[in-house]
């Protein structure tokens, strides 16, 4: 990760990915080669065996020859097979080695994205896709590397030895493995054919039965139940059908292909014994009759692989150009350092969506450090955009400045330094209470629990707080969820935050105990929260009141004279509750 | 019908397609005997050679015959497995959509859409497995072993003698590995599905992200999760990597030690292991013949057990209540011709209770043709159980259900709709075109029909604005929430009911859409019956009632 400017440009790259891996692929490359070299040992030393055999029966031979062979044979392929073993393993490191650096390099530019760059171009899907893809690329990679091994040099090495024995009876008999490869490539098309066929077939019956499933009910209540289940059934001999084709040129073929390229053995027989008779091209003992017959098994069996070779690049260049362009390094130096206090101001702000729809003008206010601001107003007023606002998500009209600096001016990760936001959902991790609250900083996750109410529960749980949330919080309440979000947001103090109804789950004692610890944990930060409970408000510095995309800001006793409607609700919440001690 | 479970439905198919039954065995040990016959053929060719004699053509061709046998054998048998199985998914498949048909309205309701069709083609499909990759071939594989062992105990009555020790050791062993790698695999899947979720996660979360300055952060959590997944999935590798090199090893030792003894000299010895040199490359032959076997037992096993899962949830899905067949209509007149009452809806003393909970207790309930009724009441109360009653979906413990005069458990499907006509709370699409929407693929229904159903309900213009008009494919985003309404009421009166039941819609609608809907709602409700759920425009003019 250190070197990543260094190799910037070169992430998109299939190369690149290849010289990373060197010290595997090396490995990879001198053991695949033992390997596919040393697995004539098997027929040649069979055949020694047998020829011995023949020699040791025939009184030729004395059985410590055949004690010598029988001990490199067994040797021979322990190290044969434990170099596969070796090359075996190898291949998949690498392919996981690739896979984890694309997705790394893949899930960088998707991190720094913003979220209306998501939003809109539909990026996120795209680099969803993509990284399926990965796994697709690398996997072809891998296919790749193994079958260079396993096919392209065994077939070689197989081919070499028969050439040795007899160039003649080799030529011959090698002319039916590519014959059923080459038919084998032509039925290729039909097996695709049927079985993308076959595939929809599969999804329409999948929908078929979920549109029965979630739809019984309208189904039975309009009395088309018997219909239905006689179009299923069509559905299902469709299916039938088509199952059945795919998978007939699929399974009942191979067997076909096989004794296509075993047609050779017929002239290794005939030729092979006139060889060893004499009256052959070649002068042969039992032991090369044996040898060449069975590296010509092995080498018909292994032709049948070539069609893996291909497709296997075939695939992994069509997911791979999918990628490509998406595999540009993305530039960041990731530091985001919480900014110093400083005052905050809005003047004459305003918002409107991208397509037109106004939702606020001409707020004004401004707050001095370890000042907190309550925004509230009717619903759909605009004041969750109002919070979002200082996000810059969306441009805005007017002015926000910080410490005297316009915000539109700031480079993104700046603003982030500036300002915390919690929004309505409390975007928790599906990871432990202390990461959640952390986020991977080095702090006292308890202090921030405590602050927020939290501590109690959360050491009631199970694990504590290696406890896991589950996936958007699932096994937190709504409440527990609101606080953990709130206790992160503390964690990551910034100089503004700006919590959007971080206590509508609480009851509220609650809340008032952890706007208390709120108040004193914020210090010198200014606090905007935004509420439909009004009660809190009186103890703010200031209250912004929201209606018909205007807003009023002042002290809550100048609103409350201002504003009819704020008076009104902030009364009649204030009678509702039997421990507001401001509603007397 | 009880007792019906996967079971039967095999055995029902194996008799309905019996000369395909026997064929797969015929053709299952056709491939076996054939594939045992080329080693010996091969002996003989190498024996003849050594003796010195020029090699019979025949025998050469006889090797070749025998391989091309193995091979027409082999592809016969994958050809009428594959018939076979599907067959045998068919008939499951049609099996568990009867029972579905027959199922009840509580049963259905409490089946999740998703878990049904998990059943119906994940659960079948393993059951397929069961036959194509698992029973069959197990069998056959058993069958190969044991051959081969007859023919080397024969040929080499020592080596077979090695053999039936090693065997099950080797067996032993295999499991083994299988059973880790299963193990490894499922870590490896969990691992997996945390890393993949960690991106949806990020893109969800993302404001949160940006705003906390944690983008390096995530970066790292991505990469510890995917190397969690990749350690899991080493080991997978390792145990991958190992088992073909032990087993090959193995086969070396074999091969080894029956050469060596074969060569020893040993009188005694020999009595055991001696074979000419023909017999000797047909042994070699056969050894590694018989540890693939071995290795595919070990996953037969494991398919068995998978499938046998699969067996048990589509037997739970066979064993749900089913509604108690359909009498045949005692044949009450209908109520068009007995017309002296007029009474479209009657409830006469219903009692009913879900469980223990008594809903409606001895109530009673009168709607005279062309009246507008609606029901006011609590939720709980019990105004959808009444409609799920007229609809047929619940029978009452005691009293009775009218419509028109005839008991609305015997009324036949196919009258249900002419019958009534029923506007969901929410709108069900169903997969089609638009046209299918509101004939729910009835092929009595006319076009005509349609079109004059879609322009009661006000749709009709929305719709001729697509570009295949009614013949358009329908999809969630061609339609606002109110224009589904209105769908729905167009489905419900293109059989021109009598009655129509309006259950509350509850979408929340704008002022303009819910006018649009209000209209189609007077339009359809004139010259019928209408029992309706506290629906405003009815509350205005019709009858009132109060339940609970």
């Amino acid at each position: 990760m250190e070197k990543t400017t260094k190799e910037n440009a070169m992430t998109d790259r299939i190369s690149y990915y290849f010289k990373r891996e060197w010290k595997v692929l090396f490995i990879i490359t001198v053991s695949g080669i033992l390997y596919n070299l040393g697995i004539l040992a098997g027929p040649l030393f069979e055949g020694k065996m047998t020829g011995c055999l023949v020699d040791i029966l025939g009184g030729k031979a004395a059985v410590s020859r055949m004690i010598m062979l029988v001990i490199s044979y067994v040797i021979a392929i322990a190290v044969v097979q434990i170099s596969r073993y070796v090359k075996r393993f190898y291949v998949r490191r690498f392919s996981n080695n690739v896979n984890r650096r694309m997705k790394g390099v893949l899930y960088r530019s998707l991190v720094h994205k913003s979220r209306a760059e998501l939003e809109q171009e539909g990026a996120g899907d795209v680099m969803t896709k993509a990284i399926l893809d990965v796994d697709d690329c690398a996997e072809g990679m891998r296919k790749f590397t193994t079958e260079i091994f396993d096919t392209g040099i065994a077939l070689a090495a197989y081919a070499g030895m028969l050439l040795y024995y007899d160039w003649r009876l080799a030529l011959i008999s090698m002319i039916f493995p590519p014959v059923s490869y080459v038919i084998a490539e032509k039925m290729k098309t039909v097996v695709q054919r049927t079985g993308a066929a076959f595939k929809k077939q599969a999804g329409a019956l999948s929908m078929a039965t979920l549109d029965r499933a979630s739809n019984a009910v309208t189904y039975r209540i309009y009395g088309c139940e018997q219909e239905r289940k006689a179009a299923y059934e069509e559905r299902l001999s469709a299916y039938e059908k088509s199952a059945v084709r795919a998978n007939i040129w699929g399974t009942a073929f191979p067997p076909v292909y096989r004794v296509i390229s075993m047609a050779g053995t017929i002239f290794i027989l005939y030729y092979g014994s006139k060889n060893i008779l004499g009256t052959g091209w070649k002068s042969w003992d039992v032991a090369a009759f044996t040898t060449f017959l069975a590296c010509f098994t092995k080498l018909s069996e292994k032709s049948s692989h070539a069609a893996k070779l291909f497709n296997a690049v075939h695939k992994a260049q069509v997911s791979w150009k999918r990628i490509k362009p998406l595999l540009k390094d993305t530039q960041c130096d990731d530091k985001t350092a919480a900014a110093g206090p400083g005052e905050l101001a809005a003047a004459g702000l305003g918002f409107s969506y991208p397509d037109g729809t106004a939702i606020y003008q001409d707020v004004t206010f401004s707050a001095e450090p370890g000042q907190i601001i309550g925004i509230t107003g009717a619903v759909a007023s605009g004041k969750s955009t109002l919070g979002k606002t200082f996000l810059c998500e969306y441009p805005y009209e007017g002015r926000i400045t910080f410490a005297g600096r316009e915000l539109r001016e700031m480079e993104p990760d700046q603003r982030a330094g500036i300002f915390g936001y919690l929004g309505h959902d409390p975007e928790l991790f599906n990871d432990s209470v202390r990461n959640n609250v952390l986020m991977g900083d080095d702090d006292d996750v308890w202090k921030f629990l405590c602050a927020v109410c939290l501590d109690g529960e959360v050491k009631e749980m199970e694990q504590g707080c290696d406890t896991v949330v589950g996936s958007t919080g699932v096994r937190l309440s709504g409440g527990q969820a609101q606080r953990l979000a709130l206790a992160r947001t503390l964690c990551h103090r910034r100089p503004v935050l700006i919590l959007d109804d971080p206590f509508s789950a609480l009851d509220r004692d609650t809340e008032n105990q952890v706007f208390q610890n709120l108040r004193s944990f914020a210090g010198d930060s200014i606090v905007i929260i935004i509420s439909h409970r009004l009660y809190l408000f009186p103890e703010l510095d200031q209250v912004i009141w929201m209606e018909n995309g205007r807003a009023v800001a002042g002290t809550h006793d100048e609103i409350m004279k201002k504003c009819d409607e704020y008076a009104r609700l902030y009364n009649t919440q204030a009678d509702k509750s039997p421990k507001g001690g401001n509603g007397r | 019908m009880n007792s019906d479970n996967v079971t039967k439905v095999i055995l029902s198919t194996i008799k309905e397609h019996i000369l395909l039954s026997i064929g797969i065995v015929a053709a299952v040990s056709g491939a076996i005997i054939t594939s045992i016959i080329p080693p010996l053929v091969l002996a003989r060719v190498i024996d003849t050679i050594t003796g010195g004699k020029t090699l019979p053509v025949m025998l050469t061709l006889l090797y070749f015959l025998f391989v091309a046998l193995t091979g027409a054998a082999e592809s016969v048998r994958e050809v009428m497995l594959t018939v076979f199985g599907q067959k045998i998914t068919h008939a499951l498949r049609s099996r568990l959509m009867d029972k579905l048909t027959h199922m009840t309205a509580d049963g259905l309701n409490h089946q999740e859409p998703g878990a049904v069709v998990s059943r119906f083609v994940g659960d079948v499909d393993t059951v397929e497995n069961l036959f194509t990759s698992g029973i069959i071939s197990m069998f056959a594989d058993a069958c190969r072993i044991v051959s081969i062992m007859a023919v080397i105990w024969f040929k080499n009555r020592g080596l077979a003698m090695v053999l039936v020790v090693l065997l099950p050791f080797l067996f032993w062993f295999t499991r083994i590995v299988q059973k880790n790698m299963l193990k490894a695999q499922i870590s490896n899947r969990r691992a997996v599905s945390r890393a993949s979720g960690h991106v949806p996660e990020t893109l969800h979360n993302i404001r949160t992200i940006h705003s906390l300055g944690k983008e390096k952060y995530m970066e790292e959590r991505y990469d510890t999760y995917i190397g969690e997944s990749y350690q899991a999935m080493e080991k997978t590798n390792f145990f991958d990597a190992l088992y073909s090199p032990v087993i090959l090893i193995l086969n070396a030792v074999v091969v080894a030690v029956v050469m060596l003894l074969s060569a020893s000299g040993n009188a005694g010895v020999l009595a055991f292991f001696g074979m000419s040199a023909g017999t000797a490359v047909a042994v070699i032959n056969y050894i590694s013949q018989i540890f693939s076997p071995v290795e595919s037992l070990g996953m037969e096993i494991q398919t068995i057990q998978s499938a046998i899962a699969g067996v048990h949830r589509i037997n739970e899905f066979l064993a749900f209540d089913e509604i108690p067949p359909f009498e045949k209509d005692d044949g009450r007149t209908r109520c068009e011709d007995d017309s002296k009452e007029e009474s479209v809806v009657s409830f006469q003393n219903v009692t009913f209770a879900y469980e223990d909970h008594k809903v409606l207790d001895h109530f009673s309930l009168e709607v005279k043709k062309g009246e507008q009724v609606t029901l006011l009441g609590r939720t709980g109360s019990g105004k959808s159980t009444i409609f799920k009653l007229i609809l047929g979906l619940y029978e009452p413990q005691s009293g009775e259900v009218y419509i028109c005069g005839r008991k609305v458990i015997n009324i036949p499907e196919k009258e249900k709709r002419k019958m009534f006509g029923y506007v969901e709370q929410t709108f069900h699409m169903v997969p089609g075109t638009v046209k299918d929407q509101i004939t729910l693929f009835d092929p009595s229904i006319s076009m005509e029909q349609v079109r004059t159903a879609a322009k009661m309900a006000g749709i009709d213009d929305t719709i001729m604005d697509f570009e295949h008009g009614y013949e358009t494919h329908c999809t969630e985003e061609m339609f606002s929430q109110g224009q589904l309404q209105l769908l729905a009421i167009a489905r419900a009166v293109v059989a021109e009911p009598r009655l129509l039941l309006l259950d509350e819609i509850t979408a929340n609608l704008d002022a303009q859409t819910e006018e649009c809907l209000m209209k189609a709602l007077k339009r359809v409700s004139a010259d019928r019956t209408v029992l309706s759920i506290s629906h405003r425009i009815h509350a205005e003019t019709g009858r009132v009632v109060r339940i609970g």
